[in-house]
């Protein structure tokens, strides 16, 4: 398989001046030019797979040609095969994307929560490993949650053991996204007590060839492997794969959840754009061909719509923050709630509004609708349920009085 | 694209407090629209208005939210868009807004004039008055006068809004129409901007009085917001209020276009009045009993923010006419780029 073409622009011309990273108005014009004009990239476009290998496959070679053509080069720096800039050259790649009826490549949703938290944390590991993730070459899969660490996090138990230079794994963790594909995975583990809470908690790469790894796929309802369960077996990883001091998990993983819910709140914010607009066209056709719509369609689709542009307004707000290097605190939570609403109403939308065509249809939209639909029923319970958000808010924004402690 | 907030762009943070401390203070101290108006004018808010409108707007309207306040302020809001269309005033003006029964439609020239009023007429020369005429939104610029016997208070939901309807009016007999379409569609994105701006301080407020109160309410022996039920709603509400600031933010970063951001102010004044609706669901039941009773003042936020959504476009009639046009062709609008 062949990525698209390249920008066709002598390789180092650019590359000595690269007033993209000061002008992001000039990146993001030259950006749509590209993927409005490229015939390459039409292969791309309403495209279905048959399975999620298949399509982090072709969407990793979709990377690649992002790569050698520097556009996701953009917003990451040299040092890990950047080329230099901030957080809002990768928010307009993808809105880009989007806007260009392109996906959003699928390593990238891993990418934007996992890779500023291991340029900050283990800039080593970023220079030895991200060039590869940006090439499409490899992706990563975010170990966390276990079978009895789900929103309660710090109780989770999957345990590193330090025998030297190296950290000894054994343990399981669940629910990991990209885990059945993945080259690497970041993990969350203990390295303290078991009673040590958040404290005892370190981050760590591991190889998902290492001896002692085995990957099960998770099929979500619609079939679809998006997720994995991981088991540990003695396994051992040298101690330079930390990412962070040992101890020092949490830390890491509260830096990475800014940005899991700012920059993956407005990925999925372009993506939802997209895809209001394919229900839309959809839509169209059935009334153009005298077919109707339900009872408050239209007052659906509007308030839906709305809420898209909020989850834009607010996501681009923090973005914003993100790259000026302000840390963005517990009102992240806020996004992610936003990307909730807007995310199960757009789907929820599409399954009312294609109604039969959304239960019993055959062609690959209806049955990429499906599949969206098990996907966004996520949006309220990965990376912090709806539930831990509004208990963020409440203690942490509102400031009220705490539950008390069971 | 601006990286900073239009809304913060002209005036520095600890200038905008002053002002948002001044204005606090200003209606406390006045409660009816004559006073009001000659406060704002000693503070020198025309000029704080033309030096950053985007922040003016949001304090002034803040405020006047989080007080509950009623005035003509929205009129000058209106009037600022719609005087450069209009030939020279003879007076001071207020502006008739389109009834909300009539669901957006504006009334037909040479028909009896409906809609309502901010506030009584008293020193006004001229009504201005959105009309539609061939299919085309016109303005008609009406003698005061003209209205002595056709006003009388709204009452009903807010009975406190000061808001005076026009439900069989005046037929403007021998007023040429004004072609002014974009002008009005200027002022009602301008309107709608500062409407939504002032339900977020109504929302604001309210959900303050619920977070103090469910904090010193205790219940089972501890204050109810250490409930998870009762603390997950007043987050939904915060949610709510900056969906709410959020949207209308973004809304003021496209002021600037030739329709005046139309498209924008529109979502934000729709998201504005979900949000109302929200906000005070949670908000009224958080306070129990309290809440339904004349001793809290819960209720008062309750109705204005009702009345508030009803002014230029309820929630409801905003999102089926958005839903509409993009069925029926506009492409949906990103609003927001980074």
């Amino acid at each position: 398989m062949t990525g698209p073409a390249t920008t066709g622009r002598p390789d180092g011309a650019e590359h000595k001046a690269r007033p993209f990273v000061t002008d992001l108005d000039a990146y993001r014009a030259a950006l749509r030019a590209y993927l409005t004009s490229e015939p390459s990239l039409n292969r791309w476009r309403d495209r279905h797979y048959d399975s999620v290998e298949e399509r982090i496959a072709d969407h990793a070679v979709l990377m690649g040609g992002l790569y050698r053509g520097r556009w996701n080069r953009y917003g990451w720096p040299e040092e890990a095969g950047g080329l230099g800039g901030d957080p809002r050259h990768r928010a307009v790649l993808y809105d880009e994307l989007s806007a260009a009826g392109l996906p959003v490549p699928d390593p990238h949703l891993v990418l934007e929560t996992l890779g500023p938290a291991v340029l900050r944390f283990a800039p080593e590991l970023a220079a030895e490993h991200l060039p590869a993730f940006l090439r499409g070459e490899e992706w990563w899969g975010q170990g966390f949650s276990e079978p009895e660490a789900g929103s309660d996090l710090a109780a989770l138990r999957c345990r590193a053991r330090r025998d030297g230079d190296r950290y000894v794994l054994s343990g399981q963790k669940l629910w990991t996204s990209h885990g059945a594909t993945a080259t690497r995975l970041v993990c969350l583990v203990r390295t303290g007590t078991p009673e040590s809470r958040h404290r005892g908690l370190s981050m760590i790469m591991v190889d998902a060839a290492a001896p002692g790894v085995t990957i099960r796929p998770v099929a979500l309802a619609s079939g679809d492997n998006e997720l994995a369960e991981v088991f540990f077996d003695d396994v051992e990883v040298p101690a330079s794969r930390l990412v962070g001091a040992e101890g020092q998990g949490w830390a890491v993983a509260m830096y990475l959840l800014q940005y899991e819910r700012a920059m993956y709140a407005w990925q999925s914010a372009a993506v939802a754009l997209r895809r209001l607009r394919e229900l839309r066209k959809q839509l169209r056709t059935r009334l153009a061909a005298g077919g109707g719509l339900p009872d408050g369609a239209r007052r659906r689709l509007g308030d839906c719509y709305a809420d898209i542009v909020t989850l834009r307004a607010r996501s681009a707000d923090t973005v914003r923050r993100l790259a000026a290097g302000q840390a963005v605190g517990p009102e992240a939570s806020v996004d992610k709630v936003l990307l909730a609403t807007a995310e199960t109403g757009l789907h929820d939308l599409a399954r009312d509004l294609l109604g039969a065509d959304f239960l019993f249809g055959a062609a690959p939209q209806a049955a990429q609708w499906r599949a969206d639909w098990w996907y966004s029923r996520a949006a309220t319970i990965l990376g912090g349920s709806a539930e831990v958000q509004r208990t963020i808010l409440a203690d942490h924004v509102l400031g009220l009085p705490k539950e008390p402690k069971a | 694209m601006t990286t900073a907030l239009t809304t913060g762009s002209g005036l520095d943070a600890e200038t905008r407090e002053l002002l948002a401390g001044s204005l606090r203070e200003l209606l406390a101290a006045h409660t009816d629209a004559a006073s009001i108006a000659a406060a704002l004018a000693e503070l020198g808010w025309d000029e704080v208005w033309a030096g950053d409108p985007a922040t003016a707007t949001t304090l002034l309207f803040t405020e006047h939210g989080r007080a509950l306040a009623t005035s003509r302020v929205l009129d000058d809001v209106l009037l600022a868009e719609l005087a450069p269309a209009l030939p020279a005033p003879t007076g001071p003006r207020a502006v008739l807004y389109p009834h909300p029964a009539d669901k957006g439609d504006l009334v037909a020239c040479g028909a009896p004039l409906r809609g309502l009023l901010l506030g009584r007429l008293d020193g006004v020369a001229e009504v201005v008055v959105p009309a539609v005429d061939a299919d085309s939104a016109v303005l008609l610029v009406v003698p005061a006068a003209k209205f002595a016997d056709a006003t009388a208070p709204t009452g009903g939901f807010d009975p406190q809004s000061g808001w005076l309807a026009v439900a069989r009016g005046p037929v403007p007999d021998g007023i040429s129409p004004v072609r002014a379409a974009d002008a009005w569609t200027r002022a009602q994105a301008a309107g709608r901007r500062a409407l939504a701006t002032e339900i977020a301080g109504v929302c604001e407020a309210a959900l303050a009085l619920a977070t103090a109160h469910t904090a010193a309410r205790w219940q089972y022996g501890r204050p109810i917001a250490s409930f998870q039920a009762v603390r997950h709603r007043l987050a939904e509400a915060h949610v709510a209020v900056v969906a709410a600031r959020t949207t209308v933010e973004a809304a003021w970063a496209m002021a600037g276009e030739p329709d005046g951001g139309a498209w924008a102010a529109r979502i934000a004044k729709l998201r504005a009045g979900r949000a109302q609706a929200d906000v005070l669901r949670h908000t009224v039941q958080v306070l129990g009993a309290m809440s339904l009773t004349l001793e809290s003042e819960m209720h008062r936020f309750v109705t204005r923010a009702a009345a508030l959504d009803a002014l230029l476009g309820d929630h409801l009639s905003l999102a089926e006419a958005t839903g509409t046009e993009l069925l029926t062709g506009t492409e949906p609008h990103p609003v927001v780029e980074i």
